[in-house]
């Protein structure tokens, strides 16, 4: 309960600096929710693959100078 | 050697030669402030400034700088390969750099490139590779104290050619042998234009009023000077931060670490400050300068007493007056060292 | 009544503190040795105290002096350090009975910046204020400016200039506010696409020399260890790669949320002119949209980062 205060604010953050939406997901599920756990992680696969591979917050140190 | 002459008019044709062998940097309005930039023109180089907010050290000595690469494949028969960074692919020029801040590449010189064992080549072959062309200073700032530090307004230290604004031309003074030949097509200057820098300099350093004494700093033990009352008093309102390092001319610690990503790495240096804690935190937790007092006083000591007592005399400050502006609390280098001196 | 007036009532103020042995250190600005730089100033004893001044240029937040400080000290406080000063007792930072406010009303910080802009590359060596007007004095020109154009842009959009505690108020109240709408400045990248916002942020920082005089002008930042200097594990790059710098930069911002007080000393100590209270600016409207809390203005407030409510909203939560 705690971290839902700081999650929407980190999350507002984030996406207010350019990160998409769609690349940060965030939900309530039990340790009994097999199903919903199941289904979101295919949820939240699908969103990102969606955007392609991510260019924003990321180092590829293999590329910088 | 003798001095030549580059009238105003001829500047472009000036930039444009030394074009065809180089990358050409110069002082100029990047933004609106003052800052260093490729220039393809004479009209892109700014003539009247004071100094550029950040010092061009960077150009030899960059804030981040790859230092190799390396691959650790597993199963590679080579095992860990390690791979150099190409060097600078086009020498460099650097037009305009104030007296000041040339001074600075020489007592880095000293320290990067002591001897066989420490010879930093990254620091040395952008050195070798770059030309340096000064812009005398006719007009001091107020933050200006090159003239109590060993340097000066039109101070000739680690430049190759110093320009001297005579109005409608400069007079080139022509100052080694790869000076000599950036200037080779140049016309040779007359004995009134070079009488006339001379006033210039002197006018110049006249303008400069806001100096340092040195003389007891000098002459104290390290360890009279080291535990003086004033530091403490100097250290009450400084933030620890890393401005004064970062834009003086003549800081030069780094930091060394390895980026790795999946099996390959690189190595990288940054830019390090005393200011902070982490710069001299040990394994063990163990902090030699645990506190704030101990961080402030030793770049002031480095400064002015440990880089003379080892490097000859040399300061390790060039009055470039960048700390004196930047300074988020206003700790003003020149009181510190009167502090010292008193 | 002026800043010189003023000035002189602080000294006094602090005169009376230090001789009667009420207070170890009157924390305070005194003159700056170059222009428009007036610094953080300790006075010891009532002679000390002759140094203390007061002006448009004090920019630094006096806040942080105060943290973890041990004994009595009093500490001059416009609106905004004064709400820092809450913030630090109500974290636990600063003991209310060791803390002498020496309140003041703010007249509105000058942005340096925004005075040398008017000036390009032109040496100035004095500013002096007279009443709305600055006098703005170089090599060659000395020139009028209005206050208002050149006033830090966290000034024209304080709400609480007065100092929300204060043991000895000098010169009394004066306005709470310039007028200026922080809601209507505090976001203005949300109108854009993704890109543009990243574009944006990227253009914002990316003259960040890494020198972390922002955290250090702070007074949130008191953290024994603050990220950026953990090593086992490095949480943020060290190198000017963007995502280094941008790594830091929004994790600083994010620290700050729910106690930022928009005192603007990070922007004024920031050596490369960069505009950081671009992200804590948007913070804080999220946090008064969402919680209603204002940072500061209470003693025994509770920070909304170290709070929940039942019915928090919570739409991004799938």
């Amino acid at each position: 309960m705690f971290a839902r205060r700081r999650f929407a604010v980190l999350k507002n953050l984030l996406e207010y600096a350019g990160l998409e939406p769609g690349r940060l997901h965030f939900s309530w599920i039990s340790s009994a929710e097999a199903q919903k756990f199941q289904q979101t992680v295919t949820e939240v696969t699908e969103a990102v693959k969606a955007l392609g591979p991510a260019t924003r917050m990321i180092k590829d140190i293999r590329k910088v100078a | 050697m003798s001095s030549k002459i580059l009238s105003k008019d001829k500047l472009d044709a000036f930039l444009q030669g030394l074009k065809g062998a180089r990358d050409v940097f110069a002082p100029a309005m990047v933004e609106g402030k003052v800052g260093w930039a490729a220039v393809e023109q004479a009209s892109d180089m700014l003539t009247e400034f004071s100094n550029t907010e950040m010092s061009p050290k960077d150009f030899f000595f960059p804030q981040t700088e790859c230092m190799m690469r390396f691959k650790n494949a597993s199963g590679d028969p080579e095992g860990m390969i390690m791979m150099a960074e190409p060097a600078l692919a086009r020498p460099r020029a650097l037009m305009n750099i104030r007296p000041c801040d040339a001074k600075a590449f020489q007592v880095l010189d000293l320290i990067f490139v002591q001897d066989e064992m420490t010879n930093d080549l990254y620091w040395r072959d952008k050195r070798e590779r770059t030309a340096c062309i000064g812009l005398a200073c006719n007009d001091p700032c107020p933050t200006c104290f090159c003239t109590s530090v060993n340097c000066g307004p039109h101070h000739e230290a680690g430049l190759d050619l110093l320009l001297v604004d005579l109005g409608d031309k400069y007079l080139v003074k022509v100052l080694n042998d790869k000076g000599a030949e950036l200037a080779k097509d140049l016309p040779a200057a007359a004995a009134g234009d070079e009488a006339k820098a001379a006033e210039l300099k002197i006018a110049a350093e006249a303008k400069i009023t806001g100096g340092v004494s040195m003389d007891q700093v000098k002459s104290r033990e390290v360890m009279e000077l080291y535990e003086a009352g004033h530091w403490d008093r100097v250290q009450e309102s400084c933030l620890n931060c890393g401005t004064c390092t970062f834009c003086c001319p003549t800081c030069h610690c780094f930091d060394i670490q390895d980026e790795v990503q999946g099996e390959s790495g690189r190595r990288v240096r940054n830019w390090d400050t005393c200011m902070s804690w982490l710069f001299t935190m040990h394994g063990t937790g163990h902090n030699p300068r645990g506190t704030k007092k101990d961080r402030v006083r030793q770049r002031f000591m480095h400064k002015f007493k440990y880089i003379p007592v080892k490097r000859g005399g040399e300061i390790g400050c060039v009055g470039c007056g960048r700390c004196v502006q930047l300074c988020p609390v206003n700790i003003d280098v020149r009181r510190v060292v009167n502090d010292m001196n008193a | 009544m002026d800043n010189a007036a003023i000035a002189k009532g602080i000294r006094e103020a602090a005169k009376k503190l230090l001789g009667e042995g009420k207070v170890d250190v009157v924390i305070g600005y005194a003159k700056g040795t170059v222009p428009m730089r007036d610094y953080p100033y300790f006075a010891y004893t009532p002679e000390e105290a002759e140094n203390l001044t007061w002006s448009g240029f004090c920019c630094n937040n006096l806040a942080l002096y105060a943290i973890r400080r041990p004994g009595r000290m009093a500490v001059v406080a416009q609106g905004c350090v004064s709400r820092n000063l809450v913030g630090l007792v109500n974290e636990n930072q600063v003991k209310r009975e060791n803390l002498y406010v020496i309140g003041v009303n703010s007249p509105g910080m000058v942005d340096r910046r925004k005075v040398q802009a008017l000036f390009p590359g032109q040496t100035i060596t004095e500013v002096e204020e007279v009443g709305d007007e600055l006098i703005v004095k170089g090599v060659g020109f000395a020139e009028k400016v209005a206050r208002k154009k050149v006033m830090r842009q966290n000034c024209y959009t304080c709400v609480q200039r007065n100092p929300v505690i204060s043991d000895e108020l000098i010169g009394g109240e004066g306005p709470a506010s310039h007028g200026g709408n922080l809601d209507k400045v505090a976001a203005p990248w949300e109108k854009l696409g993704s890109s543009e916002r990243w574009a944006e942020f990227q253009e914002s920082f990316k003259d960040c020399i890494r020198c972390y005089a922002c955290r250090d002008a702070c007074p949130l930042c008191y953290c024994h260890v603050c990220f950026v200097d953990e090593s086992q594990p490095q949480w943020c790059g060290k190198t000017q790669d963007e995502a280094d710098v941008a790594t830091f930069h929004l994790l600083r911002a994010f620290h700050c949320a729910g106690r930022c007080t928009d005192c603007g000393a990070c922007e004024s100590a920031c050596p490369a002119g960069i505009k950081m209270r671009r992200l804590t600016m948007k913070i804080e409207k999220d946090i008064r949209d969402l919680y209603g809390y204002q940072p500061g203005m209470a003693i025994g407030a509770q920070p909304p980062m170290t709070l929940f409510k039942p019915n928090d909203p919570q739409d991004f939560i799938k």
